[in-house]
């Protein structure tokens, strides 16, 4: 199958700078694929599992949550706000992130700020261990 | 002579211990510098990307609907001018501000000022320029979900019609040696089109698509693309105030050294001059005899 050249980058660095035959992705309006020879394109990212398909048939699964997907000239560049392959994904921490923000979220008399900044949080800590499988 | 001798005496004390500031400053700033290299490493590639992907579509854009892509109406101009928390930085700190003099000085309308560090502050304080926020006085501890809160602010601020551009004011690390002032336009996206290129005029733009809409999309993605060159633009120049500094310091520490060694001989002539008298005076005591 064709590849396309693909690059994921986060404020932590340029995390895949190589070709890839096609990438899933969870955007705002829900999941998408892109394959080789995709029109120019643009799309802000939701949250969610992201998976992206290497050359050789290998599937990496990445937690990915924010930021902006674009197809430009035939190059796709994720720009994520976190983007976490399986492996890295610290499990114990979102199991404790999710139980912190449950927590706080079952406390109640938030403000919309704070009420805001926990769901956020627990929404968070649910992708990552979804995505982790464990 | 021996009134002379103390006063060249004391100066050198007064040298030395300025000597051993200057060089504990150094000490500290490239200990600091290791860890603000790597996070402007790391954080360069992104920085880049996302730049470079928003001056793509900004020259590919046709749609105009959402207010962060269309050319502004409102005048004046909101610089993020990103400074140092303290002095004693060679240039630095001077540097940034006469950037930003020069990019001001031929924008038309108000200009406001996003303060990032102190020495920002205060020299928005003495200009009397206004100031959008004072909340992020230090530079030093500010983390990305501090610039998430900055790009917010600016995009509601901006949405308001307070101006109608955005620029950024920073310092970009080029290496240890040097470190360049620059200015740039963030907001709105029709200002990074690259439209002096007649090449690109002539071009026929790929149209691009948005997924729902140009306006969802570009709500979406703004604030993240400003928090991300924000954060970006402040590990550079968190960077470069460090390495500016252990330049000062080292070349100040080196000056003190300078000094000490002319003061040294100066004292040691005068103390030779004052023996050679002691022993005239001897001489010529004892020829009296």
């Amino acid at each position: 199958m064709k590849t396309f050249p693909l690059k994921i980058g986060t404020p932590d660095g340029l995390l895949f700078d190589g070709e890839a035959e096609r990438i899933i992705c969870r955007a705002i309006t829900g999941d998408l694929a892109i394959l080789a020879g995709h029109v120019n394109f643009c799309t802000a990212l939701g949250m969610g599992k992201a998976e992206v398909v290497l050359p050789d048939g290998q599937r990496r699964t990445a937690a990915c949550i924010g930021g902006m997907l674009s197809v430009m000239d035939g190059t796709c560049r994720v720009l994520a706000t976190t983007w976490e392959w399986q492996d890295d994904i610290d499990i114990d921490r979102a199991r404790e992130a999710k139980s912190r923000a449950e927590e706080i979220l079952a406390k109640g008399g938030l403000t919309d700020q704070e009420y805001a900044a926990a769901e956020a949080k627990l929404r968070r800590s649910l992708v990552r261990i979804g995505v982790s499988g464990r | 002579m021996a009134s002379d001798m103390k006063a060249v005496k004391l100066r050198i004390k007064s040298v030395q211990s300025t000597m051993q500031i200057t060089k504990a400053m150094e000490l500290v700033a490239s200990s600091k510098l290791r860890r603000a290299k790597t996070r402007a490493e790391t954080a360069r590639p992104y920085f880049e990307e996302l730049h470079q992907t928003l001056r793509d579509i900004a020259n590919g854009n046709t749609d105009f609907s959402s207010p962060y892509v269309r050319p502004s109406s409102a005048d004046g101009t909101c610089y993020v001018v990103i400074g140092g928390d303290r002095g004693l930085a060679g240039g630095y700190n001077a540097n940034l501000f006469r950037k930003l003099e020069a990019d001001s000085a031929g924008e038309p309308g108000e200009i406001t000022v996003l303060p990032i560090g102190k020495k920002v502050v205060e020299y928005a304080a003495r200009r009397r320029i206004p100031m959008l926020s004072e909340q992020f006085a230090e530079v030093a501890p500010i983390k990305i979900s501090d610039c998430f809160t900055i790009a917010k602010l600016l995009c509601a601020n901006f949405r308001e019609g307070k101006y109608g551009h955005v620029k950024l004011c920073y310092t970009t690390f080029i290496s240890m040696m040097s470190q360049r002032a620059d200015t740039f336009p963030i907001l709105p996206l029709n200002d990074l089109e690259e439209s002096e290129d007649p090449e690109h005029l002539k071009k026929i733009r790929n149209l691009i698509l948005y997924e729902p809409d140009a306006s969802q999309v570009f709500d979406a993605i703004v604030p993240e693309y400003l928090a991300g060159l924000i954060y970006g633009a402040v590990c550079e120049s968190v960077a470069s105030e460090l390495a500016a500094r252990r330049m000062a310091m080292d070349s100040a520490t080196k000056n003190a050294q300078e000094m000490i060694d002319k003061l040294q001989l100066n004292y040691n002539r005068a103390r030779q001059a004052s023996i050679t008298q002691e022993i005239t005076e001897i001489v010529a005591g004892a020829e009296g005899v």
